[in-house]
């Protein structure tokens, strides 16, 4: 295989796999959040390295915000401070 | 209080009083505003900062006429005020906004919101319109009289809402509790009488405009035909002056196809960008002026306050089918997506009635219907006038949006034979003054409506047409391969096993494969079924050609009348399921939803597509 091709189907396996996880995060949004914690409680474990527990900092998902849901086609907008 | 922790604020007050215009304007935020109550329905929350610094978290709250909740959004706001919501602080200061044309009904709020013994200020807004109608209040008088600061608003203006924040900032500095309450006893609509003839001086209840327009738009005979011609009218403009864009954007895919297929070697990598992203983007793209266009009216009639009169003339139509004047507003959101739609029910007081428009609201065409109606109807009806004015695809495109409101109605009306209900509830609902929509307003709604599609085209649908152009290309077709290598994919394999169930309904296993990712955007469909042919072409030339030309010499015509029937029923996306299911709480109900949707879409489209062939159309 020549590097040319290699370097297609990378760029294609990393095209795929970006696309699978977005078509997850937003069609199955729970879920993904569960999947998300489930995989960075074990990193971010008393006694882990510090790498480690960096990595589980970065995959854990932001807090809920609490506010209300803006699912859909609709836009949330920005709520941005405004002196 | 603390300067460190924001101030929490809270704007209340009824229905269609400008809050939400109020919030966009202390925010910068752009949270949907419209002429007719019940557009929020739910809370938001923004944050703004004053001049002295200070931080602030605002509150936008549903409008209610009043604290004893009679709806699910009256009692957000109920509930939020009191400081009931579970994981919610009861905001520190209520800003209570009152329409300044409208205050016989609002100031019976405003009391009763006075009545909680909160820090509250008083926004009298659309100040601007009270005066050009002759309306004068005596803003010091009725603040002696209310006991809460009074402010002026102007909430669509810039600079429209300086006084009330500097008043926010003065509460914040020394918060207080209003300094008068009701007399034991006394009576909130007697003391609104006292207030308004103490401190507001009218000239007329309503506008001689507004009346005037009212005698010929609410007419049982000329309203109901008024509404019509507005519908018809709507639908020929998104065919009669959409082309000319079209064409544009379809000839500027066609180029980038062409200028990327040339610039890169030929391989895997030029084939996801030429036939997947470029042909599968390019083919929803193209609709985007169709989108604006119908969106142009819609946000037009929205502000323009026509909409709740349409709500009052449909209402012996929709009541006799099982429904109220109350289900139009959301069933009218569905126009534009369903989740909103399903969402502006919550302002629908009866349960059964709030739970048979949730369950018809995906019957109503939503504007991610439309690349796949308008694909289907430039492929297989011609484009020529009918009785030398109309133009026939507008027709046709009309004659799908009202099957789906008829569907809806005959639905609804099964649905209370069903549980053999015979009762009707009264409409209720609040007219507001006509408005000439304002062009800069149109404006920005027309680039918000953009700006969500181009977002759902570049994320949602581009990672699909991505995945879908994957499952599409691998595996390669084996060495010995007699069938072209498409039908050895995953996708080709997945579409070949579900045409035993279509088949019977005239769908080949191109249309099987764009239903899958149709699921998730039903303008998904219209990529996929681009992308699909730009991979079965057999040369170069085949693979540039548009979508339309390829389908409408592919398939028969009783494959696209059924197609198309399907579409007006076909279950929704996910997104609106999940929707379903939170706004009932119930996976039963969601369930139902779903089969019920599915077995019309089938059934439908079999009696269609069999018909269709009968006539000879296979």
């Amino acid at each position: 295989m020549s590097t040319s091709l290699l370097l297609q189907y990378v760029v294609i396996a990393l095209a795929v796999v970006v696309s699978a996880w977005v078509v997850a995060s937003k069609q199955f949004p729970g879920s993904v959040r569960k999947l998300r914690v489930a995989l960075a409680l074990p990193l971010l474990r008393q006694g882990r390295p510090a790498w480690a527990r960096a990595i589980g900092l970065r995959i854990s998902p932001v807090a809920q915000s609490g506010d209300g849901a803006c699912g859909g086609c609709d836009n949330c907008g920005p709520a941005t401070p405004k002196r | 209080m603390s300067a460190l922790v924001p101030l929490r604020l809270a704007l209340v007050g009824s229905p269609n009083c400008g809050k939400t215009a109020l919030f966009n304007q202390l925010t910068g935020s752009r949270q949907k505003v419209a002429n007719y109550a019940g557009v929020t329905v739910e809370r938001k929350e923004g944050r703004l900062q004053g001049a002295s610094g200070r931080h602030y978290a605002l509150l936008d709250l549903p409008g209610a006429y009043s604290l004893h909740a009679a709806s699910l959004d009256e009692a957000i706001t109920r509930d939020l005020c009191r400081g009931f919501l579970p994981g919610e602080p009861a905001p520190d200061v209520l800003v209570c906004v009152v329409d300044a044309t409208n205050l016989r009904l609002h100031l019976r709020f405003a009391l009763e919101v006075r009545e909680l013994g909160k820090p509250m200020i008083l926004a009298v807004n659309m100040a601007d319109v009270a005066r050009r109608r002759g309306v004068t209040i005596d803003l010091a008088l009725l603040e002696r009289e209310l006991g809460v600061p009074v402010v002026e608003t102007v909430a669509v203006r810039r600079n429209g809402a300086s006084e009330l924040l500097g008043q926010i900032e003065g509460m914040a500095a020394q918060p207080h509790a209003p300094r008068r309450q009701l007399a034991e006893g006394a009576d909130l609509h007697q003391e609104t009488r006292r207030l308004l003839s103490a401190a507001v001086s009218m000239p007329t209840r309503t506008a001689r405009v507004d009346d005037a327009l009212d005698r010929w738009l609410l007419h049982p005979v000329f309203g109901l035909l008024a509404l019509a011609v507005v519908m018809f009218l709507i639908f020929q403009a998104v065919y009669a002056w959409a082309k000319p864009l079209m064409d544009l954007i379809d000839a500027g895919t066609g180029w980038l196809g062409g200028a990327v297929g040339a610039a890169l070697p030929a391989g895997p990598l030029n084939s996801l960008l030429v036939d997947g992203v470029i042909a599968g983007l390019g083919g929803v793209i193209v609709f985007l002026p169709q989108i604006l266009i119908l969106f142009a009216f819609i946000l037009a009639l929205e502000e323009s306050g026509y909409l709740p009169r349409a709500a009052f003339l449909l209402d012996r139509m929709m009541a006799s089918a099982g429904l109220s004047g109350r289900s139009f507003i959301p069933l009218l959101s569905s126009f534009a997506c369903a989740i909103p739609g399903i969402m502006a029910t919550r302002s629908i007081q009866d349960p059964r009635d709030r739970l048979a428009t949730i369950l018809v609201a995906p019957l109503m065409t939503c504007s991610a219907r439309l690349p796949v109606y308008a694909l289907l109807i430039g492929a297989f009806i011609p484009q020529k006038k009918v009785w030398g004015v109309f133009n026939q695809q507008g027709l046709v495109l009309f004659g799908l949006y009202a099957a789906g409101v008829l569907s809806a109605l005959l639905v609804s009306w099964v649905m209370k034979k069903w549980r053999r209900d015979k009762s009707e509830h009264p409409l209720l609902l609040e007219l507001p003054s006509y408005r000439i929509p304002h062009p800069r307003d149109l404006l920005i709604g027309l680039w918000e409506r953009a700006w969500i599609f181009l977002r759902r085209v570049g994320g949602i649908i581009l990672a699909l047409t991505i995945l879908l152009w994957f499952l599409l290309s691998f595996p390669a077709a084996p060495l010995d391969a007699t069938l072209p290598a498409i039908d050895y994919s995953f996708a080709g394999r997945i579409g070949h096993a579900m045409t035993a169930i279509f088949a019977p309904i005239g769908f080949n296993w191109q249309i099987c494969i764009a239903l899958i990712p149709g699921m998730a955007a039903r303008e998904v469909a219209v990529s996929s079924l681009a992308t699909v042919y730009a991979l079965s072409a057999v040369d170069d030339d085949a693979a540039a050609r548009a979508l339309t030309p390829l389908i409408s010499d592919g398939w028969s015509l009783a494959t696209a009348l059924s197609l198309l029937v399907w579409f007006i029923y076909a279950p929704m996306c996910i997104s609106t399921l999940a929707t379903i299911k939170r706004e009932t709480n119930s996976w039963r109900k969601m369930s139902f939803a779903t089969i019920y949707l599915f077995a019309l879409a089938y059934g439908a489209s079999f009696v269609t597509y069999q018909v269709a062939v009968l006539l000879g159309a296979g």
